[in-house]
C-alpha cells in the first residue's frame, strides 16, 4: 500500500507558504495542508501600515498566488484555529473540534502584538497593527480620527507614525526604550530619533510612563507619570512581538518565548519543525537561542525546513548583516530585512 | 430604506427539524412584510437519514426565482453541509455547530471545507439545545436564534412565530422550542463578534395586504375547491401526494368525494367516469403515474369527456428522482399517447398561477369536453410563496357545460359538428339525452363509424374545438421591447419562466437588450404570438429543466429558426444567474 506524507503547516505567512511550496516541488504525492486562524489569503503583513493609511488597495496587500494552492493541490484551511497538538498520536486539534492527522508538522504560526504587563488592564483601550482583522476593525476610524497617542516604538510603530504625520494627524509618541528589542536604545540614538520625528510633526515624550488611560465616550484620556494629560481619538501600542505558540504549550515541545529548534529547524519532538518568528533558533556561535523577525528570514527558514523534511540536510544561516535606517539611526542587524526584497510564491 | 435580498439555507439530516426551521423563518419574514420564496429538498426515503435543505429567499422587492447562490448557510449537520458549501456565495456566511457531542474526524467538519473568505460563526448548537430542553432536538431553534441575533431581527416577534408554529402542540414542546431559540439568541448576542454587514436594523416594511403563505400543491387544492371540484381519484406519488392528502379532508366538507384507487390507471378511469356523469373531477400524479394514465387519456379526448390531470413533474424517466424538480414531461403531456389526440396543456409559471391554471383547467375541460393536463413540477408543488389572496372565480367559471337545448334533444346528436367544435353535452339522466359513448371512432350520434370520411370529419371536429381554446386562454407574458429589435429573446415555460424574467431584468441592467416570452398555455400554443416575438429578436434562448430541450425543439418547429439552449437536470430549479451568464456568452 502506498504511503503518502501529510504535511500539516500551521501558519499562512512567508515561512509556512515557502515550506509548502518547496515540499510540493519535491513531493508530488504528499498531502499538504496549511492552517491559519486568519481568514484571509497570504498577504504582506509588513505592508499593513501602508494599507491602513489608505496607501494600498487590498489587492496590492495580497501576495499573488491564489491559483497556486489549487494547482499545487495545497489545502488551505483559513479561519481555523488550532487548539492543541498531540505529538504521540500525531493529531492537530482544531478549535471547531476537528482532528487532523499529520505525518510531519510544521509550526509557522508567527507572532502577535506584545502587550506590556503594566498595560494589560488597559488592553481594551489599546490598538495594534499585527493582523489584517485588527486593521479592518479600525481602518475607517484611522481615516476620521484626528489625534493619536502612541507608546513603545518598534519598527512598525515608526512606519505608522510617519504615515500619520503625512496624513496631517496629530501624533504623540511616548518612547519606551525596551520596545526596541532586540537592541537597546541608547541615549544618543534616542536623541536622533526624537529630533527626526519632531521634524515630521510628531510630539515625542521620553523618560515618562503611562499612569492611566480612561475611555471617555469615543475618545481616550491618557495620563502620564510626569503629569501629561491628553485627550485623543485612538491609542496604539507598539512594543514588539511575541511568538504565537499558546496552542503548542504542554504537548512536550520545548518552548521558551518561541518554540526551540536546532539549526535544521527541528524541535525536540520527532517530525515537528518550527520556523519563522514563532521559532527560537539555536545559534552555536553564541550557544543560545535567538528569535528572528522579518519577511526574508521567514522565507529562508521555510525553505530550510522543507528541505530537512524532505531528507536533505540543510542548516539555517542568518542573512547577511544589513543596515537599517531607524529615523536617522543606522542599525546593523542580521534580522531586519526590507520587505521590498520579499520573494513571491 | 435599504433593500434586503437574501438567500438563506438550512442544511441538516432528515428528522433534525431542518424543514420546520425553514418554514418558521419564511413565515416570520412574510409576517414582517418581505417577499419570500422558499422550497425544501429532501431525500426520497421517508425518514431517518438523508440530506434536507430548506432554502429561503427573502426580499424587500419582488422575487421571481429562488436564487442560485446562498448568502447564509446554517449547518445542522456537518456531513451533509459540506457538499452544500458549493452553493455559498464568495464571502458568504456559515453558521455551524462549534461544540458537537463528539469531535469530527478529519475532513468531516463543515468549517474545515469553508472557502477562504467565508464569514464563519461557530455557535454551540447542541450544547445550547441540551441546556434549553435537556436534549439536542432544539438545535434548529438555537440556530434560528443565532441568525436572528446576528442579523438584528426582531427577536420578540420571532418568538411569537415559533409559538404560533407549535400552537397545537403540548406546552412542553412549545417551551422547549422557544427556550432553545432564546438560548441561541442570547448566546450569540453575548459571544459572537459580528463581522458581516447583513443587518435588518432600521428595515421596516410597509404594512401591506394580508398575504397567503402557500405552496403550489396547496393552491391547486384551494383553486379546485373554489372551482367546484366534486370528485377526486388518485394514487399517492411524490410530489403530488399532498394534493390528495389535503383534499381527503377538505373535499368531503365541500360535498365532494375522494377515492384512493389501486393505481393510476384506475384513478384516471374513475375521473373520466365522474366527468361523464357531469361532475367536475380531477386527479394528480407525477411522471410514472402519468405514463399509466396515458391508457385512458385518449378516451377522454375521443369520447369528449372532461378530465383534469395535474402532473407534478420530477426527475425521470421511470421512477427517476422522486424529490428533485425537472421539466421533462413536456413531450408526454403535449404529444404523448396514441392517435391524433388534441388535448389542453397548461403550465403555471409561478405559485400564484397554480391557482389560475387549476380554475381555468376545470373550466376548459368541462366546456370543451376534453382532457386538460396541468404541468406543475416538484419546485412549483413545494415552493412556498406569500401571495395576495386569490379572488374566487366568478359563476361563469363554475359551470361551463354547454347543455343541449330542448330542440337539440329532440334528435339528440351528442357529437354534433358545430362551428366551434363544441357539441352540446347531455348529462346522463337528462330526459331525451340518451346517447352512445365509446372510445371507438363514431358519428355525430356516437355510434361506431370506421369510414375514412367519418374519421376525418370527427378528427377535424376535435382539432377545431381545440384551436378555439386559445381565445379563452391567458395571453402570453411578454416583456416590453425597448426598440424595434431586441438582442436576445428568452422563451420559457413553467417554473423556469420566473428565472427567465428575472434574468432579463438583470441583463438589461448589464446593458444587454433582452426580452422575455412565456405562455401558461402550451397546447394549443399561441404560435402567432411566438412568431411575432421571435421576429423581433436577433437571438433566441430557451432555458428549461430537461436534457433534450423538449420545449426548444417544439419552439424551433414554430419559429423555424435555430435557438440557443440552456438545459439543466441538476434537480434544482432554474436560476436567473445561469440564464444571465448564458446571455452574456451569446
Amino acid at each position: 500500500m502506498p504511503h503518502y506524507d501529510h504535511y500539516v503547516i500551521i501558519g499562512n505567512g512567508p515561512a509556512g507558504n515557502h515550506t509548502a511550496a518547496i515540499l510540493r516541488e519535491n513531493d508530488g504525492d504528499a498531502k499538504i495542508t496549511i492552517i491559519s486562524d486568519e481568514n484571509i489569503f497570504f498577504y504582506y503583513k509588513p505592508k499593513l501600515t501602508e494599507y491602513i493609511a489608505g496607501g494600498l488597495t487590498k489587492a496590492e496587500l495580497m501576495v499573488p498566488g491564489l491559483s497556486f494552492y489549487r494547482e499545487k493541490k495545497i489545502r488551505l484551511r483559513l479561519g481555523q484555529k488550532v487548539d492543541k497538538i498531540d505529538p504521540e498520536r500525531k493529531i492537530v486539534f482544531l478549535n471547531h473540534m476537528e482532528k487532523i492527522y499529520y505525518t510531519k508538522l510544521v509550526i509557522a504560526s508567527g507572532s502577535g502584538a506584545r502587550v506590556l504587563p503594566s498595560m494589560r488592564s488597559y488592553a481594551d483601550c489599546l490598538k495594534h497593527i499585527t493582523t489584517y482583522n485588527q486593521v479592518m476593525e479600525y481602518k475607517e476610524q484611522i481615516q476620521t480620527a484626528g489625534e493619536f497617542f502612541i507608546f513603545g516604538g518598534d519598527l512598525v510603530g515608526f512606519k505608522f507614525i510617519k504615515m500619520l504625520c503625512k496624513m496631517h494627524k496629530q501624533v504623540t509618541l511616548l518612547i519606551y526604550p525596551n520596545a526596541f528589542w532586540p537592541f537597546n536604545l541608547t541615549e544618543k540614538m534616542q536623541e536622533i530619533i526624537v529630533k527626526n520625528l519632531s521634524r515630521q510633526g510628531a510630539d515625542v515624550l521620553v523618560n515618562d510612563d503611562i499612569s492611566q488611560i480612561i475611555k471617555k465616550e469615543d475618545t481616550y484620556i491618557v495620563k502620564t507619570v510626569k503629569g501629561v494629560e491628553q485627550q485623543v481619538d485612538l491609542v496604539f501600542s507598539f512594543n514588539g512581538l511575541i511568538p504565537s505558540v499558546e496552542f503548542a504549550k504542554g504537548c512536550g515541545l520545548d518552548i521558551d518565548h518561541g518554540i526551540l529548534v536546532n539549526e535544521t529547524m527541528q524541535t525536540n519532538v520527532p517530525d515537528i519543525y518550527a520556523c519563522g518568528s514563532c521559532a527560537q533558533i539555536y545559534n552555536p556561535k553564541i550557544n543560545s537561542y535567538t528569535t528572528s523577525i522579518g519577511w526574508a528570514n521567514a522565507v529562508v527558514q521555510g525553505k530550510v525546513t522543507a528541505m530537512n523534511l524532505l531528507g536533505t540536510h540543510r542548516v539555517i544561516e542568518s542573512v547577511d548583516y544589513k543596515y537599517f535606517d531607524l529615523e536617522g539611526v543606522e542599525i546593523k542587524t542580521t534580522w531586519w530585512e526590507d520587505i521590498e526584497e520579499s520573494s513571491f510564491i | 430604506m435599504k433593500d434586503i435580498d437574501l438567500v438563506i439555507e438550512i442544511c441538516g439530516s432528515a428528522g433534525e427539524g431542518t424543514i420546520s426551521a425553514g418554514e418558521i423563518l419564511s413565515r416570520f419574514m412574510s409576517g414582517q412584510g418581505f417577499e419570500i420564496m422558499s422550497f425544501d429538498s429532501y431525500p426520497a426515503e421517508i425518514r431517518g437519514f438523508g440530506k434536507c435543505v430548506a432554502h429561503t429567499r427573502l426580499s424587500s422587492n419582488c422575487i421571481y426565482s429562488p436564487g442560485k447562490l446562498v448568502d447564509v448557510l446554517i449547518s445542522l449537520n456537518d456531513g451533509h453541509s459540506i457538499s452544500q458549501l458549493s452553493t455559498l456565495k464568495k464571502g458568504g456566511i456559515l453558521v455551524y455547530d462549534s461544540a458537537p457531542l463528539k469531535p469530527h474526524g478529519e475532513d468531516k467538519s463543515v468549517l474545515g471545507w469553508a472557502e477562504p473568505g467565508t464569514v464563519t460563526y461557530g455557535v454551540p448548537l447542541t450544547m445550547l439545545a441540551n441546556r434549553a430542553a435537556g436534549n439536542s432536538r432544539g438545535r434548529n431553534m438555537v440556530a434560528l436564534g443565532a441568525v436572528v441575533a446576528l442579523f438584528h431581527m426582531d427577536g420578540q416577534s420571532f418568538t411569537q412565530s415559533i409559538q404560533a408554529r407549535y400552537a397545537k402542540k403540548k406546552q412542553v414542546i412549545i417551551d422547549a422550542n422557544v427556550n432553545s431559540f432564546l438560548e441561541g439568541f442570547n448566546w450569540t448576542k453575548k459571544h459572537i463578534e459580528k463581522t458581516d454587514s447583513i443587518s435588518f436594523d432600521g428595515v421596516i416594511m410597509p404594512a401591506g395586504r394580508e398575504k397567503l403563505i402557500i405552496n403550489g400543491n396547496q393552491l391547486v387544492v384551494r383553486a379546485a375547491l373554489d372551482a367546484n371540484l366534486k370528485f377526486y381519484a388518485g394514487y399517492p406519488i411524490t410530489p403530488a401526494t399532498k394534493i390528495m392528502e389535503i383534499l381527503s379532508k377538505e373535499l368531503p366538507k365541500n360535498g365532494g368525494t375522494l377515492l384512493q384507487t389501486e393505481d393510476e390507471i384506475a384513478a384516471i378511469g374513475a375521473v373520466i367516469g365522474a366527468g361523464f356523469g357531469g361532475v367536475r373531477a380531477m386527479t394528480a400524479t407525477s411522471g410514472p403515474g402519468f405514463a399509466l394514465m396515458t391508457e385512458f387519456t385518449g378516451l377522454s379526448v375521443m369520447a369528449e369527456v372532461p378530465a383534469v390531470i395535474i402532473n407534478s413533474q420530477r426527475g425521470g424517466p421511470s421512477t427517476g428522482i422522486p424529490t428533485k424538480t425537472e421539466q421533462s414531461d413536456f413531450n408526454a403531456a403535449v404529444l404523448g399517447g396514441t392517435g391524433d389526440c388534441p388535448r389542453i396543456v397548461l403550465a403555471p409559471i409561478d405559485t400564484f398561477s397554480c391557482y389560475q391554471a387549476t380554475v381555468l383547467g376545470l373550466y376548459l375541460a368541462e366546456k370543451y369536453q376534453t382532457l386538460v393536463v396541468i404541468l406543475l413540477d416538484f419546485f412549483l408543488s413545494n415552493s412556498i410563496r406569500n401571495i395576495d389572496i386569490p379572488v374566487k372565480p366568478s359563476q361563469v367559471f363554475l359551470d361551463s357545460n354547454i347543455a343541449p337545448t330542448k330542440a337539440e334533444l329532440e334528435n339528440y346528436q351528442r357529437y354534433k359538428v358545430t362551428p366551434n367544435g363544441i357539441s352540446p353535452r347531455a348529462i346522463p339522466g337528462t330526459p331525451g339525452g340518451i346517447f352512445f359513448s365509446t372510445g371507438l371512432e363514431h358519428d355525430e350520434f356516437g355510434k361506431p363509424d370506421y369510414s375514412d370520411k367519418g374519421h376525418l370529419k370527427m378528427t377535424q371536429k376535435r382539432f377545431d374545438k381545440h384551436s378555439f381554446v386559445l381565445e379563452e386562454a391567458p395571453a402570453p407574458q411578454i416583456s416590453d421591447f425597448t426598440g424595434d429589435m431586441a438582442d436576445i429573446g428568452v422563451i420559457s415555460w413553467g417554473s423556469s419562466a420566473g428565472a427567465a424574467q428575472e434574468a432579463v431584468m438583470l441583463a438589461r441592467k448589464d446593458g444587454i437588450d433582452a426580452v422575455s416570452f412565456s405562455s401558461m398555455i402550451l397546447s394549443p400554443f399561441p404560435e402567432k404570438a411566438l412568431v411575432a416575438f421571435a421576429d423581433k429578436c436577433k437571438k433566441i434562448l430557451v432555458p428549461e429543466l430537461n436534457y433534450s430541450g423538449q420545449f426548444a425543439n417544439f419552439a424551433v418547429h414554430i419559429i423555424k429558426r435555430p435557438v440557443e439552449r440552456l438545459n439543466y437536470i441538476t434537480g434544482r430549479p432554474m436560476a436567473s444567474e445561469d440564464i444571465l451568464e448564458k446571455m452574456r456568452q451569446m
